[in-house]
């Protein structure tokens, strides 16, 4: 009895602020392999759930997260989606990878309840047909105009002159818009794409390939990979004597604090294109860099967990004004207008996207095993470091 | 050297050490299937708990991967040693036919005994000499890789020596050639059977401990290395050790000329090719002879 009498007043207690409790979906990868990023973004949305429940909710009620594991497969992605729409969420916010948000997109859309994407990036998402989708993130383009900015900078400074390249992406929804991004948007702007090559996920060994790289001798080297093949990308790199004037990798598996970790001194000097890093200028990014490590129990955040906070944040946003009918929230959502710690968020038309959110792109360089933004001018903490060679 | 040829011979030289580890995986189910008839599903799979085991050694004691392998290749060979005593053994005279559920049952054990323990995500290493390379005439070769293919050769070695060398070694040639007869001749087969088990489950669990420096470890990383061991093997010939090492050896570069010239996706696709072509023209393998067994 007296146990029930405490718990009961406990319960009050917690309770006593909020009117009701509002469940928001959220869909990502916790197990399979794409794990390591699911983790990244269970702690983005975690973050960003505790922040406004300290701040006195949504209207009031208590927002609470309710996070299907898709366990990297598409097929789980939509049964996940399934069961949170049985109960009734206003929206999801989901998946990790583009290969999967693509079909979980088009699913959300015939449901008629918005999807937010939060980290993938593959182009075709946010193309017009879909009014369900909005993408907090970038579209996969981002990354490559990022680099042509600096490789026309260092052009134009002769800090080392960019004139060709040669690109290598996994074979998958993200990697396949990288490089068409890659092969049209360098030979649009004249450079000379030398060779292009995919390889399948799983693939361990890239020597005969970068041994290919070092006869045709390009002056930089754009690759766009996962997790596991990032690694061994960048120390077979170094392991076969490769050595452009630039080597970048596109956001993902090397924007990833693991990376650092993994390649080792392999990484050194290597640009990575991301969207957020801990050194960005926008008002409560080091807060918010602290308070997502301690939810990844220390480990360094990526900014895939930033992307997700944003989502939240975002989500949080349209739910205030639409209530928990899926119409209404889309309708908020198309017109928010927040500014986050991972940057601002606003969801707009342009450029032949539809709902797309405009994320400024950065340059970030491996400098003494942490990434250090270096470019645009505008946001870069460091200076351009050259190869020796 | 004019760049072309340069990168060229550099792909062959790190084809045939990547062709080492294929000789030295496929090395160890050919020795099993020669003496027992059991193609061993599980082979990848003891390679990934070879990888663990170094990994584990390395995260909490920061124990060397290649002293690691002190421990490690003798944790194989027990492994191996009870699997055989105490499940396949039981198996009796439908061992031949149930051993392939059998092994695929130890396999999916084995791989989610490491998810559980280790977790999903991919794992690796980052020790100072992972990305070593020393210039060979004008050709780069990493540390760990060359270091793999000279500890294939080791193992070879030495399992050779054991084998013709050793009163063991001749009682696992009887048993492989005819079990019956070394029966009759006092030889204790159970026991050679499951000497024989431990040693090819201990080949891979080296395979893995040498691979680790060069790759990043996760509970399924060994099904591709059991389709491998598995091309080489019949490569060449099911049960010829010489055969294998060679099988690994022409695989390994038939992959990296493969990738080089034609393209990078069909790498796997190369070997089964070349794999199915074999078994059309010669079944029995580039080496092998097709033993009648009484």
């Amino acid at each position: 009895m007296k146990r029930t009498l405490l718990s009961l007043t406990a319960l009050l207690l917690t309770g006593a602020a909020y009117a009701e409790t509002i469940n928001v979906g959220a869909i990502t990868s916790l197990t399979g392999r794409f794990a390591t990023f699911g983790k990244m973004q269970k702690a983005g949305f975690q973050v960003a759930i505790d922040e406004i429940n300290a701040a006195g909710g949504v209207s009031g009620n208590k927002l609470a997260l309710l996070l299907e594991d898709d366990a990297s497969d598409t097929n789980k992605a939509l049964a996940a989606a399934e069961k949170l729409l049985n109960q009734k969420v206003p929206l999801i916010i989901g998946s990790y990878s583009s290969g999967i948000t693509k079909p979980l997109s088009q699913y959300m859309a015939r449901q008629k309840v918005p999807l937010l994407v939060a980290t993938a990036v593959d182009e075709t998402i946010t193309k017009p047909g879909n009014a369900y989708t909005f993408r907090v993130n970038n579209q996969s383009s981002v990354y490559s105009r990022s680099l042509l900015d600096l490789f026309k900078r260092m052009n134009d400074s002769k800090a080392g002159t960019i004139k060709t390249v040669a690109v290598l992406t996994s074979n998958d929804a993200f990697g396949k818009s990288v490089y068409t991004d890659i092969t049209t948007l360098f030979t649009k702007a004249g450079y000379q794409v030398v060779s292009k090559d995919t390889y399948d996920q799983g693939l361990t060994d890239f020597r005969p390939i970068l041994n290919r790289y070092k006869a045709l001798s390009p002056d930089a080297v754009l690759i766009a990979s996962y997790e596991q093949d990032a690694v061994a990308v960048a120390k077979q790199v170094k392991e076969v004597g490769l050595a452009p004037k630039v080597i970048a990798g596109i956001a993902t598996g090397f924007a990833l604090p693991n990376f650092l970790d993994g390649a080792g001194s392999a990484a050194d000097n290597m640009l990575v294109a991301m969207v957020w890093n801990p050194d960005v200028t926008y008002p409560g990014a080091q807060n918010l860099y602290v308070r997502l490590k301690k939810a990844l129990g220390g480990e360094e955040p990526s900014q895939h967990a930033a992307q997700s906070y944003a989502a939240m944040l975002a989500a949080a946003a349209a739910i205030k004004q639409g209530g928990t009918d899926p119409e209404k929230v889309r309708e908020a959502l198309t017109k928010i207008n927040i500014n986050t710690a991972f940057g601002p968020v606003k969801f707009r038309d342009y450029g032949g996207y539809q709902n797309q959110n405009a994320v400024v792109g950065l340059v970030t360089q491996v400098q003494g095993g942490k990434f250090v933004t270096v470019a645009p001018a505008t946001a870069a903490k460091g200076k351009l470091m050259m190869s020796k060679k | 050297m004019d760049p072309n040829t340069q990168a060229l011979v550099q792909t062959l030289a790190q084809g045939l050490l990547t062709g080492g580890i294929y000789a030295l995986i496929g090395t160890g189910l050919s020795l099993i299937f020669g003496v027992m008839r059991v193609i061993n599903f599980a082979h990848g799979d003891f390679l990934a708990v070879g990888m663990f085991i170094a990994l584990f050694l390395f995260q909490r004691l920061h124990l060397d991967p290649y002293l690691s392998l002190l421990i490690a290749a003798p944790i194989g060979f027990g492994l191996g040693y009870l699997v055989q005593r105490f499940l396949l053994a039981r198996l009796g005279d439908r061992l031949e036919s149930s051993s392939m559920l059998a092994t695929l049952g130890i396999g999916l054990i084995l791989s989610n005994g490491l998810l559980l323990g280790f977790g999903a995500q991919p794992q690796s290493i980052n020790v100072a000499y992972a990305t070593k390379t020393f210039a060979l005439g004008g050709i780069q070769i990493s540390l760990p890789l060359l270091i793999a293919g000279l500890g294939t050769v080791l193992a070879i070695v030495l399992l050779n020596l054991f084998l013709y060398r050793t009163e063991l070694g001749r009682a696992v040639r009887a048993t492989a050639q005819n079990p019956l007869g070394a029966e009759l001749q006092g030889v204790n087969t159970n026991w050679v059977q499951a000497v024989v088990f431990g040693l090819g489950v201990a080949f891979a669990v080296v395979a893995g401990v040498l691979l680790l420096p060069l790759l990043y470890a996760f509970p399924t990383v060994g099904e591709n290395y059991t389709l491998k061991a598995f091309v080489v093997t019949v490569l060449g010939g099911l049960g010829n050790l010489p055969g294998a090492i060679a099988g690994g050896l022409i695989l390994g570069i038939i992959e990296s000329l493969g990738a080089y010239y034609l393209s990078n996706n069909y790498r796997d696709a190369y070997g089964l090719v070349v794999f199915l072509v074999v078994l059309l023209l010669r079944p029995e393998g580039l080496f092998g002879r097709t033993v009648k067994r009484v």
